[in-house]
């Protein structure tokens, strides 16, 4: 745990090099200005999921998806990813913890999905989408922050704008990275874990970008299943989405549980292919 | 600063900016249509699984005892030794063994049980493919690297050690590890310890898989949780365990007949098979022969 040291004074000046880019504040014009120009809304691919969302996924914002096991959180990613390549919205980029993301699923859902343009063939309306989803795997909190100053440090050099730029950036999942360091009675685990939410969250704001984030599910009281990572990731993300899915149907039911702009308690339900 | 400068001309001449080590998703796609699965024995299990225990995951296998878990892990670390001019991965394998249920002779009847196999669907050909010493039972068995277990601080420091094994040994293609929850069951009290120390051991299990392009497969444990007001059999360690492997398959009885059920893949579509434990090893179910359940 010695290493964790180096990471405090790497936090704090990067937060001070980035004030003195920019004036540190914004009045509500300048704002509504950077809301309309750049913080679209990105669809997740999946109209009931766009339907309760309001059109999606915000950029600038880090959404949590939360549910049990094999409740289709990965699918749900997967497919978000194939919505915003296939929309030529931007790049994806996925960081991948468990072992989950497969190529192969990626391609057999583009090939069930409708080609927007009729134009295209097959072979390479594949090669186009895949071509921007770029795939990592991370193992180690540490492995994460490092690749996530990589990539401030690429997107602070790239021109906005750029229609290769990421747009999406997906980590499946936090847990399995924060679980391992999280709980004991030193609070580093609870420090590095609210240090790499608010990078994330810089990133999604400075870059325009959307962070979706999955987590699992822990026993509380009483047999419930509650978010994992406890209290001092709870308050880290914007929008919190909680999925369920009954044994062997392929229909996940979605709700809201945390929400900027829209109630908590909408309920909607999208549909896993086959 | 000459190195910023570059990267940042790197980024601005064409196409997007890739990080080390990151892959687009399109050649991952020609890697993983390349890649062979480890074949269990039975051919409807390996049709569900999409030809067999897929490299570069973790799977998690569960059931009741007396189902037939350490004979599916003792086949597979059987099977990925099939040399690959007979369709097979030609590797070798690493047995992680917690209880004490490997039996050497048992793995050597399913050897010998797997080589007539080959040779019985081989026979057209005169001659042997390979060298006819690879086909004996004695390399086979020479070729499975076997570790005992007795406490989980002996488990978790094989895991660590495993790093520089697979360096050394770069053929290992599975790791079979009978059982994962055995040792971690008994001797902890904090809960909140033994869920970071398996964290951090699936997280290490995984990397492996990834890096050495090896298939991991755990064998776990059942145990009751009252659910709903009855006891229901659901596997050990927990929820937080339940998200530490990339697929999951549970062994049942179904009447008398041994079935396997996915039951979480990002890949595979739940779906259930029968198989067959015999004096070979795993096999499909043979239509004659209903085999009594031993009470």
């Amino acid at each position: 745990m010695g290493s964790v040291i180096l990471w405090i004074p790497f936090i704090i000046t990067s937060g001070i090099e980035n004030c003195s880019r920019q004036p540190p504040w914004f009045n509500g014009l300048e704002l509504l200005e950077d809301a309309k120009q750049n913080k679209h809304v990105l669809p997740s691919g999946c109209e009931g999921i766009d339907i309760l969302l309001e059109g999606g996924f915000r950029i600038g914002q880090l959404t949590e998806i939360v549910g049990p096991s094999s409740s289709g959180k990965t699918q749900m990613c997967l497919r978000s990813a194939l919505g915003v390549a296939d929309m030529n919205l931007g790049s994806v980029f996925f960081l991948d913890t468990c072992n989950s993301f497969s190529s192969n699923r990626i391609a057999s859902m583009i090939n069930q999905h409708t080609a927007t343009s009729v134009e295209e063939d097959g072979e390479t309306r594949v090669k186009r989408i895949m071509s921007r989803i770029l795939c990592q795997s991370v193992y180690d909190i540490f492995e994460l922050l490092d690749i996530l100053r990589q990539l401030e440090n690429r997107l602070s050099y790239q021109e906005k704008s750029n229609g290769n730029s990421i747009r999406l950036l997906i980590i499946d999942s936090i847990a399995t990275l924060v679980a391992p360091i999280l709980g004991s009675k030193n609070s580093q685990g609870r420090m590095l874990t609210i240090s790499t939410g608010i990078l994330l969250k810089r990133i999604a704001n400075d870059y325009n970008l959307s962070v979706l984030v999955t987590n699992q599910m822990v026993g509380g009281q009483r047999g419930h299943l509650k978010p994992a990572l406890g209290e001092s990731w709870k308050s880290i993300p914007h929008v919190q989405l909680l999925l369920s899915r009954d044994k062997g149907s392929t229909i996940c039911g979605i709700s809201i549980l945390k929400h900027t702009t829209i109630g908590s308690g909408r309920t909607g339900k999208f549909v896993i292919h086959n | 600063m000459s190195a910023s400068i570059a990267m940042a001309e790197s980024s601005r001449s064409g196409g997007h900016a890739l990080l080390d080590g990151a892959q687009t998703a399109w050649d991952m796609l020609s890697e993983e249509q390349m890649q062979k699965p480890i074949t269990t024995g039975c051919e409807e299990l390996d049709t569900i699984l999409g030809g067999g225990i897929q490299c570069k995951a973790v799977t998690e296998i569960g059931g009741i005892p007396g189902i037939g878990k350490t004979q599916l892990g003792i086949q597979l670390a059987v099977n990925v030794q099939i040399p690959v001019q007979y369709g097979g991965l030609g590797g070798k394998a690493v047995y992680i063994d917690t209880e004490g249920s490997f039996m050497v002779e048992r793995a050597h009847q399913i050897i010998e049980g797997c080589i007539a196999d080959l040779f019985e669907n081989f026979e057209h050909r005169k001659q042997s493919l390979v060298c006819p010493d690879i086909l004996q039972p004695n390399s086979f068995l020479a070729n499975i690297f076997y570790f005992r277990i007795c406490s989980y601080t002996e488990q978790i420091a094989a895991v660590n050690y495993l790093e520089k094994f697979l360096e050394e040994h770069q053929d290992v293609n599975i790791i079979v590890v009978d059982s994962i929850t055995f040792h971690f069951r008994r001797d902890f009290d904090d809960l909140a310890m033994r869920t970071r120390v398996l964290g951090g051991m699936s997280s290490k299990l995984m990397r492996f898989a990834k890096k050495h392009n090896l298939a991991v497969v755990l064998l776990n444990q059942v145990t009751t949780k009252f659910v709903d007001g009855s006891f229901q059999l659901t596997l050990a360690l927990g929820d937080s365990w339940s998200h530490a492997c990339t697929n999951r398959i549970i062994l049942y009885w179904n009447g008398n007949e041994r079935h396997a059920y996915i039951d979480k893949s990002p890949s595979l579509r739940s779906a259930s098979a029968p198989f067959q434990v015999t004096s070979k090893g795993i096999r499909n179910v043979t239509s004659n022969c209903k085999r009594v359940r031993m009470m």
